[in-house]
């Protein structure tokens, strides 16, 4: 026996309202980890997809207007195009000509994006970062044929889209050569996408190009070549600013500055359920001290000193707390898991939970100094008391 | 002050305030304790004795005057002060025993030695012996919901013994139990007294039991006769 069992005793005598403090804590810090765990998982999600592309340079024509977002101005030509290849550091570029056209499928019209590449130099751009499902990619010698995104082909048309099936873009009939691999995440446009070659697609889409990739050899080097892709294209349509060089590496710093925030409100949404825990010990404390004032009496009449009171107090909330908190990891866990599987079943994207260390010992220590901190108060009220009025006490 | 004087009071008033009236529960007492006096206390129910006890055993501060323990004027000390006090000079004993009822016997006597900081085993070695002396070796194990009325006030007296203190003070210790528990009560307090000389300062309403003191003290309305 010691001020450990006097503590316990309390607990063990009400077992239902001790269970349930306990809970409250446990449900605050398994908010905690869950939502953390998720937050980190998304950011993973996101950022790996974009990290295998940090060496790569979108070049847009337009500019970021403050309140209505990205304006597109007009768009690029051959010459562009070939002066950027031309610039020191660059391994290769890509255009895209893209347009929203519509597509029919056995009678039923539909509207797509249909984008318009150069085979060879897509697959130098990008690799096999987008691959068939079925069927083949486009070739170079391929004419009026098409591959097709996979959401368009699976999910969208009344009848699903095959390989060899011919379907009419913008009023001519294209054979479909490929069915594309689900993408999701943040690739989902492509599953939304139709792909042909750039000579079909001057022929439909016309000869601006309204994008270009870019994939340098240095990723060091990529803030300086998308200024001089900037640079050079504003040169050749003497309009400034006209272009918008957006290395990848920028975006994904951009991103982790988002993902900062985003973690920062979860933790903020978490934290509130963790005040209504704090607020659950204290009660339960101060119902703890109310019911055993008697007895606070009579051990200060047999000689407590009023910490040795203070002690069984904050001890009894610390082990609210502590077991709250170890039992609120596991839900959280096991929370972030269910979570997890449960935005990949309903939405198709893919967020593992990410466990980190910080997160969970930081939840537990959260609880700790949560519990001790709540059961203070009511520790203090305890050790206070007068032992004769405390004796009195029934 | 003799050397002989262990307990001592100075013109002790206790005043209570209920809303706007004043009850004068202590009027002035003046009390000199000797070592090793066995002192009853007798007068009418609402007379003080209770609140009197309460100064001697320092559970409460009076309104005026003063409480001396072993020469010591204990409105100079501390909280902390007072509890070292309480636990390592006098033993309380209650009439409703006041036992810790989560704690076993064994426990409940251990108590006051835990707050004195002694070492576990020290602890419940002692514990037993006292358990032993007030004849409950049998009963060591058992919570207080599983004992009589007067095994309880044995293992209260037990617990009052814990830290060796030289004034045991006790308040209607025999009033919630019958005769013959009773009687094993006052035996247990005689022995301390004639055997180990401690200093017993009871209350009781029974006259055959104050019979068994060496001074008798009357209280009226707050003061002593
Ligand atoms: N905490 C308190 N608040 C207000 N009045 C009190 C308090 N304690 C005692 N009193 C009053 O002080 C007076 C003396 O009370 P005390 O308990 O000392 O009497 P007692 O002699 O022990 O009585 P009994 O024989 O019934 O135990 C009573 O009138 C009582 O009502
Ligand atoms: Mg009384």
């Amino acid at each position: 026996m010691g001020i450990f069992t006097l503590a316990l005793g309390d607990l063990r005598e009400r077992k239902a309202r001790s269970a349930l403090t306990m809970l409250g804590v446990a449900v605050g810090i398994a908010a905690i980890v869950a939502l953390m765990s998720i937050g980190f998982g998304l950011k993973y999600s996101v950022t790996s997809q974009l990290t295998e592309m940090a060496d790569t340079i979108m070049v847009m024509p337009g500019r970021f207007t403050q309140g209505r977002g990205y304006v597109m101005l007009g768009g690029f030509n051959e010459r562009d195009l070939h002066d950027v290849k031309r610039i020191s550091g660059v391994r290769e570029a890509a255009a895209m000509f893209s347009a929203v056209k519509d597509v029919e499928h056995r009678r039923e019209r539909k509207l797509f994006e249909v984008v318009g590449i150069d085979p060879k130099e897509t697959h130098a751009v990008f690799g096999k970062i987008v691959k068939e499902e079925e069927g083949r990619g486009l070739r170079e010698s391929d004419h009026k044929t098409c591959v097709v995104g996979h959401s368009i082909a699976k999910d969208l048309f009344v009848h699903e889209i095959g390989v060899n099936d011919r379907i009419k873009i913008a009023g001519r009939t294209f054979r479909v050569v490929g069915i594309l691999e689900k993408q999701g995440g943040f690739r989902s446009e492509v599953d939304t996408q139709i792909y042909i070659t750039k000579r079909d697609a001057k022929e439909i889409i016309g000869d601006e190009i309204s994008m270009i990739f870019v994939r340098v050899r240095n990723i060091e080097d990529a803030e300086r070549i998308a200024d001089e892709i900037e640079e050079r294209i504003d040169e050749n349509h003497k309009i400034e600013d006209f272009t918008q060089a957006l290395t990848m590496g920028s975006f994904i710093r951009q991103l982790e500055e988002l993902f900062k925030i985003l973690q920062a409100v979860l933790l903020a949404i978490a934290s509130i359920s963790l005040i209504v825990a704090s607020i659950g010990i204290m009660n339960t404390m101060l119902m703890s001290v109310m019911e055993r004032t008697h007895e606070i009496g009579v051990m200060k009449a047999i000689g407590a000193r009023n910490r040795d009171i203070l002690t069984i107090f904050v001890l009894e909330s610390g082990i609210i707390s502590v077991i709250g908190g170890i039992l609120g990891m596991l839900i959280g866990v096991i929370g972030a898991n269910v979570i997890s599987v449960g935005l990949g079943s309903a939405f198709g994207i893919e967020i593992p939970a990410i466990l980190h260390a910080e997160v969970l010992l930081g939840g537990l220590a959260v609880a700790v100094i949560t519990g001790v901190l709540s059961g203070v108060y009511p520790a203090m009220k305890a050790a206070r008391m007068s032992p004769v009025e405390a004796v009195r006490y029934e | 002050m003799s050397a002989e004087e262990i307990v001592r009071l100075e013109g002790v008033t206790k005043v209570y305030h209920m809303g706007k009236v004043e009850v004068q529960a202590l009027r002035g007492v003046n009390l000199s304790v000797k070592r090793g006096e066995f002192i009853a206390i007798l007068g009418p129910s609402g007379s003080g004795k209770s609140t009197l006890l309460n100064m001697m055993g320092c559970l409460d501060k009076p309104t005026s005057g003063k409480v001396f323990i072993e020469g010591t004027d204990t409105s100079r000390l501390n909280d902390n002060e007072l509890a070292a006090l309480r636990r390592e000079k006098i033993g309380f004993v209650f009439q409703q025993f006041n036992l810790i009822h989560t704690l076993n016997a064994l426990e409940n006597v251990a108590l006051p030695m835990l707050f004195a900081g002694i070492r576990r085993t020290e602890r419940m070695k002692r514990a037993s012996e006292l358990l032993q002396k007030v004849g409950l070796s049998h009963r060591v194990y058992h919570k207080p919901m599983e004992l009589s009325g007067g095994e309880q006030q044995r293992v209260a007296i037990a617990r009052a013994l814990a830290n060796n203190p030289e004034i045991i003070v006790a308040d209607e210790p025999t009033g919630n139990v019958d005769t013959d528990a009773g009687n094993v009560i006052m035996g247990i307090f005689e022995r301390l007294n004639s055997e180990e000389r401690r200093t017993i300062i009871l209350v009781t309403h029974d006259f055959d039991i104050a019979a068994r003191a060496h001074r008798k003290l009357r209280m009226t309305d707050g003061a002593l006769l």
